[in-house]
């Protein structure tokens, strides 16, 4: 594959930039727009990775040296800190309220049609909460997940995104700093009701992360998540 | 080695999943090996520490870019330390986001041998370093490992900017060739 199309010079012009690109030779403008070329050209992406991965082996040159002390609750503080999140539409109780005000209206209309009408129960309206799952990095894959804390059932739509051939979306829930716990594959473009067993009962409640990641068909083998995460949202209480 | 590359590669995931002890462990893992990387480069001990917490900070943000079974999860960190140090010696901050893609486009291709090959590849390039004379050689590794620039390379060796810079785009390409070989 031609790497610098056919004017005299251009595929070795290109390698060399790519060369010093990776050497870390390139200043200011020149490195900018090299990364640039990079992350757009596919022919240069393939002659970086040549490079990243032979210069890799030069890694081991860099000596372990201890990091100071107290950097990470640095980090942290930056990571976490006081700083407030900017609110997102998601975020807003008012839209929550509304839209289960919507369902709670749908709700009744379709309990009309019971025989035994039960008995509104306010208690079941409390305890309902919400995640909105936005997609992540561009994904463009949406869910919405409604958990009835009194049926123990986990409701999840899909808002956006696609099938993709031999990969499966499978949703986890991360409880505080446990590892995500696989609840399952989802259907894309469809409705899916999730039962709960008592661990994951007992892990769900408001602050509880929902996350969706692409995985092989049928679901990570491991139990560990290992593909990329598509969409995520943190349970609210309605 | 408490090291080994599935597990830095499973902590990594669950920084993915937002998972803050993965995350402090990775941290004490890798730490060392990544304040060693700035600090080579930025050679400034306070500057060095300023760019671990952005290190990290970076680490956690894009843990889900990281791509399993694809480049050595330590060389990943290491990438992602060397590029932002390089960044603030270059350019006292970052240049653009593309700095950052282009380290993606380098990582996401589906490579599962990789990791193996490790050992390899490292007598391949000392092999190759050694096709060139020593101080060209020299001045491959200083690059690479001390972030020198063209001038500072050719400051230390004596020799005019532009002729340091045909020096080393030949002895670049003659690298190349022979990596392929």
């Amino acid at each position: 594959m031609s790497l610098g199309g056919e004017h005299s010079g251009g595929f070795e012009d290109d390698r060399v930039l790519v060369a010093e690109y990776a050497l870390g030779l390139l200043e200011g403008g020149e490195r900018a727009l090299m990364a640039h070329r990079i992350a757009t050209e596919p022919a240069l992406g393939a002659e970086m990775r040549v490079w990243r991965e032979r210069l890799a082996t030069l890694d081991g040159e860099f000596a372990e040296t201890p990091a100071p002390a107290g950097a990470f609750g640095k980090i942290e503080r930056r990571l976490w800190g006081e700083a407030a999140r900017p609110a997102k539409w998601w975020n807003s109780l008012a839209v929550w309220r509304w839209a289960t005000a919507a369902t709670a209206a749908v709700a009744v209309l379709a309990v009309g049609f019971n025989v035994v009408t039960p008995r509104p129960d306010a208690r079941a309206l409390a305890t309902q909460l919400v995640a909105a799952l936005q997609a992540n990095e561009g994904s463009g894959v949406e869910f919405v997940a409604l958990y009835d804390q009194v049926s123990g059932q986990v409701r999840i739509t899909s808002l956006s995104g696609e099938a993709l051939a031999g990969k499966d979306y499978e949703l986890w829930y991360i409880k505080g700093d446990a590892p995500a716990v696989s609840m399952g594959v989802l259907p894309i473009n469809q409705k899916r009701e999730i039962p709960l067993d008592a661990a994951a009962k007992a892990g769900i409640a408001a602050g509880t992360t929902l996350a969706v990641t692409l995985e092989q068909k049928g679901g990570s083998p491991t139990g560990v998540a290992q593909g990329p995460i598509v969409a995520v949202g943190k349970i609210t209480p309605i | 080695m408490t090291n080994s590359s599935p597990e830095i590669a499973e902590l990594i995931s669950r920084c993915a999943l937002r998972d803050r002890s993965a995350f402090r462990d990775l941290y004490g893992r890798t730490s060392a090996k990544l304040f060693g990387v700035v600090l080579r480069i930025l050679k400034d001990r306070a500057e060095a520490e300023e760019a671990l917490q952005e290190v990290y900070v970076k680490i956690w943000q894009r843990a889900d870019r990281y791509v399993q079974g694809g480049y050595s999860p330590i060389s990943w960190l290491v990438a992602v330390a060397r590029n932002h140090a390089l960044d603030i010696l270059r350019a006292r901050k970052p240049v653009s986001d593309d700095i950052d893609m282009a380290l993606d486009i380098a990582d996401g291709g589906p490579d599962p041998e990789q990791a193996t090959i490790d050992k390899g590849e490292r007598n391949r390039i000392d092999a190759c370093l050694a096709t060139l004379e020593d101080d060209k050689a020299d001045c491959v590794r200083g690059a690479y490992l001390e972030g020198f620039s063209y001038e500072e390379l050719a400051t230390r060796h004596g020799v005019p900017l532009n002729t340091m810079r045909t020096w080393l785009r030949r002895s670049l390409l003659k690298l190349r060739e022979c990596l392929s070989a």
